[in-house]
C-alpha cells in the first residue's frame, strides 16, 4: 500500500472532477438515465487511462495501490456529479477481496483487467433483505470441477455491465467469496424499475452456476468488504449533500421575493444553518472513518458504522430540506434536486440500512461497557 | 523543545504545588491570590502572551504542554490566555497604559463578570439602555444588568453602556471595565429552573468608572464588544470539547451506562434513539477536533461556530432519552438517576438560550459562514432615543 499526501490526494480528485465535469455533468447524466445500461463505457475507459479504475489495485498488477482514504475522497467527487458507474463494486470492493486471495496466479489477471478497464466487477452480497450483514442467500457446493452456486442474490448494481461477479455465499456454514464469469452465465434480461433512475439494480438466480473460490477469503475479509463499501458510499453521500447544499445556498442568495433575496428570511436561514451542521458532521466522520480504516485503528469499525448512517441520513435530510428551501422550482423534474434526493434514498438502503448501521454502532459502543 | 518545557514546568510545579492537599507548598490553606500571582509571575497563566504582558511568547501547542502539566496535578491558574475573558479583552483591546494598570490585577484576581444583557436587551444586545454619563474624567453609570454569572465575587465587570442617545443603536455604545466593589452596585441572585442560582441581576445606581477604563474607543464600544464576544464563543466551544473528554478513550458514555443499568438496550426503538444520541455527541467531538486542526493550520475555522448548535441538540436529546430510559419513574425525584434526568432536561436550556439563543446563532452562521443576506433591523439606523421598546 502506498502513502499519499493530502496534496497528492487532492490532485487525483481534481483530475477526476475535471473528467466528470466534462463527461458526466447534469446534461450527460440525464441522457445516461435514458439508456438501458445506465453506463458510459467511454468515460470508464478515460478513468482507466488515468489509473482511477486501478486505484486500489496493487502496483504489481498495474494499479495505483491507493487505500480507502483516496477512494473516499474520489467518491466525494463522484457524489457531487451523482456519478452512477460501478466504481464501488469494481474499483473499491473487488480489488480488495481479490488481493486477499492466496491464489495470486488466479486473481492476478483479473486485477490487471480491472486496472486496465477491460473487466468490470459486480458484487452479490445479500438476499432480499438488502443487508450484507445477514447470512448469505446463495449456497456453494464443491463438485468434481470446482464449485457451483445455487440461490438468489439481490440488490446487485450494474450486473448487466459487469464482466464478472464476486458472490458472497454460504459454504458449510461459513461465508466465502466466489468468482463468476458473467460471460459464461445468462444474466437477467433487464434491470428492475428503480425510483432513483441513476441506479441499475437487479437480482441474479444461480442454479448450479460454475464458480471459482477466492482462496483464504473468509469472514474477516467479507466484513471488511462491507466496511469498504460503506465508507466509499459515505464519501459519495458527502459529495452529493455538499453539492446540493451549495446549489441551495446560491439559490437563497439569488431568488427574490417581497423585494429581497429569500435567504434574508429567518425561517430559511435557520434551516440552512442546521443543514450546515449536518453537512460538516458528515464530512468530518467520512474522512475520519476512512483514515481510521487505513491506519487500522481500533475504533475503525465503530467509526465506519457511525459514518455510514450519519452520511446516509444526513444526505437524505439535506436533499429533502433543499427541495423545501427551493420551493416550487425543485418540485420539477427539470431541477436536479430530486436526482440528489432520490440518490439519497438509495444510499439509506444499499449494503446495510442506515438503521441497521446505527444499531451496529451501538453494538460496538456496548463493547466499551 | 516541548520535552524540555514539560520537564521544566513539571519541576516548577513539583517545587511549588502540593497536589495531595491542593495548595501551594508550605501553606496551610489554598489562597487564590498568592498562588495565582506565583503562576502569573512564572508566565504559566498566559504562556502565549509576550513576556512584557506576563507571558512566555509560546505557541498554543507549547501552551498545552503547560496546561496538561497543571491539569494532571490539579493545579489552578492555567489557561488564563484562553479562559479569562476580562484579561483577554484588555490584552487584545486595551491601551498599554490600561494593560499596565489592570492586567496583572485581573490575572491574579478571582473573576471578571460580564455586564452585557439587560431586561430589554437580550438577543438584541446592542439595545442596551444602561446609561454612562460623563462627569469630569469619570462616568456615572445607572441601569440594570441581568444574567450575570459570578457577580457576587467579581471585582470587575465588562460593562456595555449607552453613551449617546442621539446616535444610532450601534454607534452610541461604550465598553468599560467596571469596578464592582463600590456603592451603587447591588447584586441579586436569580432562581433558575434547575434550582440553581448561578446568575444574578445587577442594579447599578450612579456608580462610577474612570474614563481610563474604557475598552477601545468612546462610543465605539460595539466594535470592542465584538472582540470580547468572539473570545467567549471560542471558550464555549473549547469548554464543550473539554467536557466531552469523559466519553473518549474507550470509556462508555454516561447515557450508554444509564441505558445498560436500566435494561433499555433490549428495546429496538430505544436502541435507535440511544445510538443517535451517542452519535451526535461523538460527531460533535470529531468536528471540534477538526476545528482545532483547522485553527492551528489556517488560524480560523467556521466549524467552531457550529459547536453550540450541535451541543443543544446533544443536551436536549440526551435528557429526553434519559427520561425515556427511566420510564414513569422519572416523575419522582427520588432516585439519583431521575434527579439527574430532570435536572439535565432543564439545564439543556442553558446551552440553547445562554450566550445568545440558538436562533441568534443560526442567524450568525447563516450570515457569516454561509454568506446569506443580513436580517433587517428596523431600529438600526434611527437615533437610539426613537427606538420602540417593550
Amino acid at each position: 500500500m502506498l502513502e499519499f499526501s493530502g496534496e497528492e490526494r487532492q490532485a487525483i480528485c481534481d483530475t477526476f472532477d475535471r473528467v466528470l465535469s466534462d463527461n458526466a455533468n447534469e446534461e450527460a447524466l440525464r441522457k445516461l438515465i435514458e439508456t438501458e445500461s445506465g453506463f458510459d463505457n467511454s468515460l470508464w475507459q478515460k478513468m482507466a487511462e488515468l489509473g482511477l479504475t486501478g486505484l486500489m489495485v496493487d502496483p504489481d498488477y498495474d494499479g495505483i495501490g491507493a487505500n480507502i482514504q483516496e477512494a473516499e475522497a474520489l467518491m466525494e467527487v463522484a457524489g457531487k456529479y451523482l456519478y452512477s458507474g460501478p466504481f464501488i463494486s469494481s474499483c473499491v470492493v473487488a480489488p480488495v477481496l481479490l488481493q486477499a486471495s492466496s491464489n495470486l496466479s488466479m486473481v492476478g489477471p483479473h486485477l490487471k483487467n480491472i486496472a486496465s478497464g477491460n473487466s468490470i466487477f459486480a458484487i452479490a452480497g445479500c438476499g432480499q433483505s438488502g443487508d450484507w450483514t445477514e447470512p448469505p442467500t446463495v449456497n456453494a457446493i464443491q463438485n468434481a470441477d470446482g464449485w457451483e452456486l445455487s440461490g438468489s442474490a439481490h440488490f446487485i448494481t450494474h450486473a448487466l455491465t459487469a464482466s464478472h461477479c464476486l458472490v458472497i455465499a454460504n459454504e458449510g456454514g461459513e461465508r466465502a467469496v466466489f468468482l463468476v464469469d458473467m460471460h459464461d452465465y445468462s444474466v437477467p434480461a433487464k434491470y428492475q424499475s428503480t425510483d432513483d433512475k441513476t441506479l441499475r439494480l437487479s437480482n441474479i438466480t444461480f442454479n448450479g452456476t460454475q464458480a471459482l473460490r477466492l482462496e483464504d477469503v473468509g469472514e474477516q475479509q467479507i466484513a471488511g468488504a462491507l466496511h469498504l463499501a460503506l465508507i466509499a458510499l459515505a464519501g459519495e453521500q458527502v459529495g452529493g449533500m455538499r453539492a446540493m447544499f451549495e446549489i441551495t445556498i446560491q439559490y437563497l442568495n439569488t431568488r427574490f421575493q417581497f423585494g429581497e433575496p429569500i435567504g434574508r428570511f429567518q425561517a430559511l436561514k435557520h434551516m440552512a444553518a442546521d443543514l450546515l451542521v449536518d453537512v460538516e458532521s458528515a464530512s468530518t466522520v467520512a474522512r475520519i472513518a476512512a483514515q481510521a480504516m487505513a491506519s487500522g485503528s481500533g475504533d475503525s469499525v465503530l467509526l465506519t458504522y457511525l459514518a455510514a448512517f450519519t452520511c446516509a441520513d444526513n444526505f437524505r435530510k439535506v436533499t429533502a430540506d433543499a427541495i423545501q428551501l427551493h420551493g416550487g422550482i425543485a418540485y420539477t423534474m427539470e431541477h436536479p434536486a430530486h436526482l440528489y434526493w432520490r440518490r439519497a434514498q438509495t444510499g439509506q438502503w444499499l449494503y446495510a440500512s442506515s438503521d441497521k448501521c446505527r444499531d451496529l454502532y451501538l453494538l460496538e459502543m456496548e463493547a466499551k461497557l | 523543545m516541548s520535552e524540555d518545557l514539560k520537564s521544566k514546568v513539571e519541576g516548577w510545579l513539583d517545587a511549588h504545588w502540593d497536589s495531595i492537599n491542593n495548595r501551594q507548598v508550605g501553606t496551610a490553606i489554598y489562597d487564590a491570590k498568592t498562588w495565582l500571582a506565583k503562576v502569573v509571575d512564572a508566565g504559566y497563566a498566559t504562556p502565549t502572551w509576550p513576556v512584557k504582558w506576563h507571558g512566555l511568547g509560546l505557541s498554543s501547542k507549547e501552551a498545552r504542554v503547560i496546561e496538561n502539566a497543571f491539569q494532571t496535578r490539579g493545579a489552578k491558574g492555567w489557561g488564563r490566555d484562553r479562559y479569562h475573558l476580562g484579561a483577554i479583552t484588555i490584552f487584545k483591546l486595551g491601551s498599554d497604559a490600561l494593560k499596565t494598570e489592570l492586567l496583572y490585577e485581573l490575572l491574579t484576581g478571582p473573576i471578571c463578570c460580564l455586564l452585557y444583557s439587560e431586561p430589554g436587551a437580550g438577543s438584541d444586545l446592542a439595545g442596551v439602555r444602561t446609561r454612562a454619563v460623563k462627569d469630569g474624567d469619570e462616568f456615572v453609570v445607572t441601569g440594570q444588568k441581568v444574567w450575570t454569572s459570578n457577580a457576587v465575587e467579581a471585582e470587575y465587570g465588562m460593562l456595555l453602556t449607552r453613551t449617546d442617545m442621539d446616535a444610532a443603536k450601534h454607534q452610541g455604545i461604550t465598553f468599560f471595565i467596571f469596578p464592582m466593589k463600590q456603592a451603587g452596585v447591588e447584586v441579586r441572585p436569580i432562581n433558575q429552573i434547575t434550582g440553581e442560582s448561578e446568575f444574578n441581576e445587577v442594579f447599578i445606581t450612579e456608580a462610577r468608572v474612570s474614563e481610563r477604563f474604557i475598552i477601545g474607543e468612546y462610543n465605539q464600544g460595539w466594535k470592542s464588544f465584538q472582540t470580547a464576544i468572539a473570545s467567549e464563543r471560542l471558550i464555549m466551544g473549547q469548554g464543550i470539547t473539554a467536557r466531552l473528554g469523559g466519553a473518549a478513550a474507550g470509556k462508555a458514555p454516561a447515557l450508554l451506562q444509564l441505558a445498560h443499568k436500566h435494561g433499555a438496550l433490549q428495546d429496538p426503538v430505544l436502541r435507535q434513539d440511544i445510538a443517535q444520541a451517542l452519535a451526535y455527541r461523538q460527531l460533535n467531538a470529531l468536528n471540534m477536533l477538526r476545528a482545532k486542526e483547522e485553527m492551528m493550520k489556517n488560524g480560523a475555522s467556521s466549524l467552531s461556530s457550529l459547536g453550540k448548535l450541535a451541543m443543544s441538540r446533544i443536551q436536549h436529546g440526551e435528557a429526553r432519552i434519559s427520561a425515556k430510559i427511566l420510564g414513569p419513574q422519572v416523575l419522582f425525584n427520588e432516585t439519583e438517576d431521575a434527579l439527574n434526568a430532570n435536572f439535565d432536561g432543564a439545564k439543556a436550556y442553558m446551552n440553547s438560550i445562554g450566550g445568545g439563543t440558538d436562533q441568534i446563532q443560526r442567524n450568525i452562521i447563516a450570515e457569516r459562514v454561509l454568506g446569506l443576506p443580513k436580517s433587517m433591523d428596523v431600529s438600526r439606523d434611527i437615533p437610539f432615543k426613537d427606538i420602540k421598546s417593550g
